[in-house]
């Protein structure tokens, strides 16, 4: 066997070039786009004469990020806890209650078509019961947040842990093996790529869901300071925040992709 | 006569769907003798794989009684002495290959009869040393039925039933394996069942051909397969084989 492995010192550079470029390429043409779009949205505000509280020009948000980066990240640090803390909640709670439905199918009958409908309250509807309900703080943003996450992460994580090959099933039993191991070593790894797909999707709408909260009677956070810069027609204060959540929302996707990729490596290798 | 593997009395397995209910096996008498080969023949349905999966206690027969090692199918299954190879490989995608070959010793109480060999000798035998960190996705299909059969013999299994394992390879490799096969069977004393659709492998491999008739599925001749142990791919060419394939076609047509 040892000649499958036979050095093939030539092919295995041109490997390696190969894949140096494919990397080089992944990174920079986006950056290649964003420079591009960039450039496009600069000039048309001058070419169209468009007004500054109507959209303000890249150079003038540029201005704004540099200037006032404290009162930013001030904003964004009440904003990053309640995503964060929300989105560890809502799939917390998705993946035990995706858990209990494939153990016992009659609490899935029961419970599932609640979860849909609590799924179909639009956000911006859910958000003002849930500050009825916890107050002002951040507890009703976090609530919001965890349960913008839960359902995709419950119906994702109840397909991986139940859509298992037969065949590895059959084999658990040939090898006599109890519930908890068939549990552990075949529906928990087989559920993990279904869960990554939902956590990424999560990221952002966890974000999404934290701001949302902060439009009902907040006061700091990046969904207040967007509420404020809209009502003073301060528009390069309102892309300079979105701009900031935005980029919290690609850093915690990102985040999630790399824990993806080194627990998933067996999964994501063959995709490439 | 040697001490029984399995017997077989008046076993017959019915499945019951919307749209009828069907005989996959009828009435099956067989008695396989402890450390032998036999090989399964028969038409597309006639009931092969249920046959195993009842001796492997994967379903339980309507009728008729079957015994493995003088207990009951379920009795040999807790006890590990039963080792199964699926027509698909069935790995863990999530688990390197040396990981999947010692996953019947983590499970199910997860301890290997005496006499078993361990994993990196199994791995060995069926010349996958080198490949113990790599995943599943990384090995040809040959090698994946390959690490199969090292996990399936890793506990020290008495009887191992194996359900068209090759089916899906290129004859060359399909030949080479059936050699290693023969020689894993020779060097463990493990008492095989074999599933094929391919006369030449059926010929080859065992020391009896059992043929079964469709539906419903029934015995329809064992035939004892003379050829001299051990056994090397140049008996394919002799006029016994030649003979014992084209009664074997002769038979099998009339299913
Ligand atoms: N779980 C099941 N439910 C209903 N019918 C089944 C089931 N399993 C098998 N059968 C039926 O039993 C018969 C025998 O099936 P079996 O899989 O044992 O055939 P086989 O000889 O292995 O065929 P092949 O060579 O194509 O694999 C078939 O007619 C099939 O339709
Ligand atoms: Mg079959």
């Amino acid at each position: 066997m040892a000649d499958a492995f036979a050095a093939d010192a030539e092919g295995e550079a041109r490997f390696r070039q190969r894949r140096r470029y494919l990397a080089w390429r992944r990174r920079l043409l986006p950056i290649v786009a964003v420079v591009a779009l960039l450039y496009a949205w600069s000039e048309s505000i001058e070419l169209f004469d468009i007004k500054p509280f109507i959209a303000p020009s890249p150079q003038a948000v540029a201005a704004v990020l540099y200037d006032r980066f404290g009162i930013l990240m001030a904003n964004l640090l009440p904003t990053a806890i309640e995503s964060i803390l929300g989105f560890a909640l809502g799939n917390l709670a998705a993946v035990v209650v995706a858990t209990v439905f494939v153990w016992r199918k009659t609490v899935e009958e029961a419970m599932f078509p609640v979860a849909v409908m609590i799924n179909s309250i639009p956000v911006v509807a859910k958000a003002p019961i849930l500050v009825l309900l916890l107050g002002n703080g951040m507890e009703p943003k976090i609530a919001v947040a965890a349960i913008i996450c839960f359902f995709p992460t419950l119906v994702n994580m109840t397909r991986g842990l139940r859509d298992v090959r037969p065949e590895q099933l059959e084999l658990m039993r040939i090898l006599s093996a109890r519930q908890s191991e068939v549990f552990l070593r075949i529906r928990v790894p087989n559920a993990l790529p279904y869960l990554f797909s939902a956590l990424k999707i999560a990221a952002s709408t966890a974000v999404i869901g934290a701001i949302v909260g902060e439009w009902i009677g907040s006061t700091q956070g990046i969904g207040a300071l967007i509420l404020q810069a809209t009502f003073n027609f301060d528009s390069p204060l309102l892309y300079a925040t979105i701009v900031v959540g935005s980029v919290f929302s690609a850093l915690f996707f990102g985040v999630i992709s790399l824990v993806e990729r080194r627990m998933l490596r067996w999964h994501t290798a063959h995709k490439e | 006569m040697a001490e029984t593997a399995v017997s077989c009395e008046g076993v017959s397995v019915r499945f019951t769907t919307e749209r009828g209910t069907v005989t996959a096996l009828d009435r099956i008498d067989l008695t396989i003798p402890r450390g032998s080969f036999l090989t399964l023949l028969g038409p597309s349905g006639c009931g092969k794989s249920t046959l195993l999966r009842v001796m492997a206690d994967l379903i339980a027969p309507s009728g008729g009684r079957v015994a493995v090692f003088g207990g009951t199918p379920s009795s040999a299954r807790l006890k590990r002495e039963i080792g199964f190879v699926f027509q698909d490989p069935a790995l863990l995608p999530w688990r390197t290959v040396l990981d999947n070959v010692t996953l019947p010793l983590e499970v199910g109480g997860g301890k290997a009869l005496p006499g078993a060999r361990t994993p990196q000798q199994l791995l060995e035998l069926v010349g996958l040393n080198g490949w113990e960190t790599a995943y599943p996705h990384e090995l040809s299909g040959g090698m994946r039925q390959r690490v199969a059969i090292a996990r399936a013999l890793v506990s020290g299994p008495r009887l191992l039933l194996m359900d068209e394992p090759f089916g899906a390879l290129d004859e060359i490799t399909r030949d080479r394996l059936n050699e290693e096969l023969l020689q894993v069977w020779s060097s463990t004393g493990t008492t095989i069942v074999f599933v094929t659709h391919s006369i030449y492998e059926a010929a080859f491999l065992g020391q009896q051909v059992l043929l079964l008739a469709a539906r419903p599925g029934r015995v329809r001749e064992l035939v004892p397969v003379t050829l001299p142990m051990p056994r090397h791919l140049g008996q394919r060419e002799t006029p016994e084989f030649t003979a014992l394939a084209g009664h074997l076609r002769r038979v099998l047509e009339t299913c």
